[in-house]
């Protein structure tokens, strides 16, 4: 059974786009020759004891957060075997085994095997711990793998699950964006770690306590002849691996509930129309009025917009609480706001993809305006979802650290990445919109299409567009007036809403039925849609089409 | 408008997706106050037709018109005549049935007062009134109510003419009579119906006139009697025209032991 699982997972990845795969594969090797490096040229035994403390450290935490970062559907997804007369916990462990047979594992299974290498090296009877313990090791890591990305697909099922899923995106994104600044120390003295190891201190400290490093304190032990010890360690390695898998089982075994589990309480914002309810509304009863109102809606109880909206948040408050008492970078906490702002484009820069098909209705809805009414309506909700947050951030960030100074940095910032930002993500979100799986049917925290392409895109426009009120609070600033600056950033960005939300709805109006094909039939089909040497708007529909994973809607 | 004009008319639709043929030169002409059944087997080209007929998927070639309108190079009029209901894709799914319509209402332009009235109707019509009640969001309906509130969005703006999309698949037997009775009204008040399905007898109980299209092409189209000819059944037609694989003798017969 399990073979057969297995065949099946490469069949289905023989017909699945590569390019993430081949970066994962890419950096496994990578991960792998430094290993091996570490491994070979420490200065000495004890050292390359501690090297491979912090390697194993390494190798987990990257087989934690790689398959949930990177965009794309599990190969084998739990429900297609739901019908099978199989136990549901057989099943889980089935699949939890297919896990183990790919380039990724093959190549973390070698780099793991450098422990045997530090065995032969100390003490050559250690390799009676040594290999069972690098295997524990290697079971672990993967099973590890797998349970943080289910246990985050599990989480889209409840509010509270989301809310902390969020938390953890938020740290994630902080992490790219400001981590470098903890790492930074670390990463100057890589060079004369093969010389020296870790050293007495902190890092020392803190990786010993990891399960990561339990087959090395096994192997040390080992060599130091005190085998009860390296029986604990391995032991406790083996007690933990086993409680692990056990619970990853679990999780990946199909869940039988039924799709639709209904909530007790009224989702937020709701209003019965049978139930009597208010009259009135607080939204202008216009086409306009009507798409915000479903924005807002959609933004509050989808739990995969949820994600990406409230990520981009927490995002923001990380990286103010992270700066805020570091010397260098305490210049960044006043604009954590501004920060905000940039995430939100990353985050809401598919919004089309993230609806799916249901791209139908404004397909066959369209009338004069309807389709304007459509953008304009969704750059106001976001707008107004995260514009508020921002701005309580910023003002509650200055206000702590008594950085009175920002204000008309903070104000002309806010301003112009938000109207930049609210214009790009809409544009981005018609022209390089990249379909996940359909909504009905998302299971996983990273169902929603790949948008790697739109990503790089806004990283490098959104600098781009907000370049005047940029430059003009630098200026402005070093001049002493930053006041200034405000209109400008006004302007910038009021302009940039105008002209990239206009682009955007003459965009998606002209090509209704392409955009409906975009997400409705495959890539090969979509790419005939659009001309090989057309408008710059063309080529980068061209590229987002070619350049993001694709999934199919069913999620296979 | 003469009364000539048909209600919906497909006009050499053609469409092919890598290599193959989905649909070719498929034409009909459905006459105003008609209820036409497309039938054909699976992937046999109905849903391509159709998404092609109402402005879902851009033609390689041929076009569609609606009372006259063309979708293709008159889309806004066209689609102001047109209530669609697809097969099997996504709504707003975080919105309740209530919210969806009362947003569709809006974009489509009907003044809220009138989108309310009518979505209360069709809510308490289709018997989705006590989902409303309880705050249901679309994500949770089951198949069979996905269907109806679809419906009710195809028929939120009063439309001339209905298109819709395998419209009885998981509907329990009591709202199927909803919907027929629904359709049955919409047809007698000049109101024009084109379903597809693949269950004959449903398509000989309900609609007078019938197409059959097989592998992308129309092998016959008009009233039910016409179609029939000779045929017992309309089954007998199909059949005859489609052709049918029959289970041999010595086929299958594992199934048995």
């Amino acid at each position: 059974m399990a073979g057969l699982l297995i065949r099946l997972k490469f069949t289905l990845l023989g017909h699945s786009a590569t390019g993430m795969r081949l970066l994962g594969i890419a950096l496994a090797v990578l991960g792998l020759g430094l290993t091996w490096f570490f491994a070979l040229t420490a200065g000495s035994d004890d050292v390359r004891a501690d090297l491979l403390t912090l390697v194993f450290a390494v190798w987990a935490a990257a087989w934690m957060l790689g398959p949930t970062v990177a965009n794309g559907t599990g190969v084998l997804r739990s429900q297609y075997f739901a019908l099978l007369p199989l136990d549901r916990r057989r099943l889980g462990a089935l699949l939890l085994v297919t896990m183990f047979f790919d380039i990724g594992p093959a190549l973390t299974l070698v780099a793991l095997a450098a422990l045997a290498w530090h065995a032969l090296s100390v003490d050559p009877a250690a390799l009676l711990v040594a290999v069972p313990g690098f295997l524990l090791l290697w079971v672990l890591v993967i099973s590890l793998s797998r349970l943080v990305f289910r246990a985050l697909g599990a989480a889209m099922h409840s509010r509270l699950g989301m809310e902390i899923a969020s938390v953890q995106w938020g740290l994630i994104l902080a992490g790219i964006f400001f981590g470098w600044m903890a790492v930074q120390p670390a990463f100057s003295a890589t060079l004369s770690l093969s010389e020296n190891g870790l050293g007495e201190g902190a890092v020392g400290t803190v990786l010993a306590v990891l399960p990561t490093s339990w087959p090395v304190l096994a192997v040390q032990a080992a060599a130091a002849g005190s085998w009860g010890a390296a029986a604990a360690w391995l032991g406790a390695l083996a007690l933990l691996t086993g409680a692990l898998v056990a619970v990853t089982s679990v999780l990946l075994a199909p869940r039988v509930e039924a799709r639709g589990v209904r909530r007790r309480s009224r989702p937020l914002g709701a209003r019965p129309l049978t139930g009597g309810g208010p009259g009135f509304s607080l939204l202008p009863d216009t086409p306009l009025g009507a798409v915000v109102g479903k924005e807002l809606r959609q933004w509050w109880r989808d739990p995969w917009r949820g994600l990406e909206l409230r990520a981009s948040l927490w995002a923001a408050l990380f990286i103010g609480l992270l700066t805020w008492p570091s010397d260098q970078f305490s210049f960044f906490t006043p604009f954590a706001g501004v920060i905000a702002a940039f995430i939100m484009v990353l985050a809401t820069a598919n919004m089309y993809g993230h609806d799916g098909t249901a791209v139908w209705l404004s397909v066959v809805g369209q009338d004069r305006g309807s389709v304007r009414a459509d953008v304009r309506g969704r750059q106001v909700a976001i707008l107004l979802l995260i514009v508020p947050g921002a701005t309580l951030m910023s003002t509650a960030f200055i206000l702590a650290t008594g950085s009175h100074w920002a204000w008309p940095l903070v104000i002309t910032g806010m301003a112009v990445f938000f109207g930049v930002g609210s214009g790009l993500s809409l544009l981005l979100s018609v022209v390089a919109l990249s379909p996940g799986v359909d909504p009905q049917l998302r299971v996983d925290a990273n169902d929603t299409g790949d948008n790697q392409v739109q990503v790089w895109i806004a990283l490098v426009a959104l600098p781009v567009l907000s370049a005047p009120a940029v430059l003009a609070a630098v200026f402005l600033g070093l001049s002493g007036l930053p006041w200034l600056a405000v209109p400008v950033g006004l302007l910038n960005g009021a302009l940039a809403a105008w002209w990239l939300g206009r682009i955007a709805y003459r965009r998606l109006e002209a090509r209704l039925p392409e955009t409906f094909t975009r997400i409705r039939y495959s890539k090969a089909i979509a790419l005939r849609t659009v001309p090989e040497d057309g408008s710059w708007l063309d080529r980068l529909e061209r590229t987002a089409i070619a350049g993001n994973a694709e999934t199919r809607p069913t999620g296979s | 408008m003469s009364d000539d004009v048909p209600a919906l008319e497909l006009v050499g639709l053609t469409k092919t997706f890598n290599g193959t043929r989905a649909a070719d030169g498929v034409s009909l002409s459905v006459p105003r106050g008609a209820m036409l059944g497309l039938v054909g087997p699976n992937g046999a080209g109905k849903t391509t037709s159709l998404s092609m007929a109402v402005g879902l998927l851009r033609p390689d070639g041929g076009t569609a018109r609606v009372l006259g309108s063309d979708v293709w190079s008159d889309p806004i009029a066209a689609k102001r005549l047109l209530g669609v209901l697809p097969d099997g894709l996504a709504l707003p799914e975080r919105l309740t049935g209530g919210e969806l319509l009362d947003y569709w209402g809006r974009l489509r332009g009907l003044d809220r007062g009138v989108a309310r009235a009518r979505a209360e109707e069709l809510l308490r019509v289709l018997e989705l009134d006590g989902a409303e009640e309880d705050s249901v969001l679309v994500a949770e309906y089951s198949t069979g109510m996905r269907k109806k509130i679809g419906l009710a969005t195809a028929l939120l703006h009063a439309p001339k003419v209905l298109v819709l999309d395998e419209p009885y698949e998981a509907v329990d037997p009591v709202s199927g009579r909803v919907l027929t009775a629904i359709l049955r009204r919409f047809t007698d008040g000049g109101g024009t119906v084109v379903i597809s399905s693949h269950v004959m007898a449903l398509v000989e109980q309900l609609t007078d006139r019938v197409a059959i299209i097989a592998r992308g092409r129309v092998l016959a189209d008009g009233t039910l009697e016409d179609v029939r000819g000779a045929d017992a059944t309309l089954e007998d037609t199909f059949v005859r025209l489609v052709g049918a694989r029959e289970v041999g003798e010595g086929e299958l017969t594992w199934l048995a032991s």
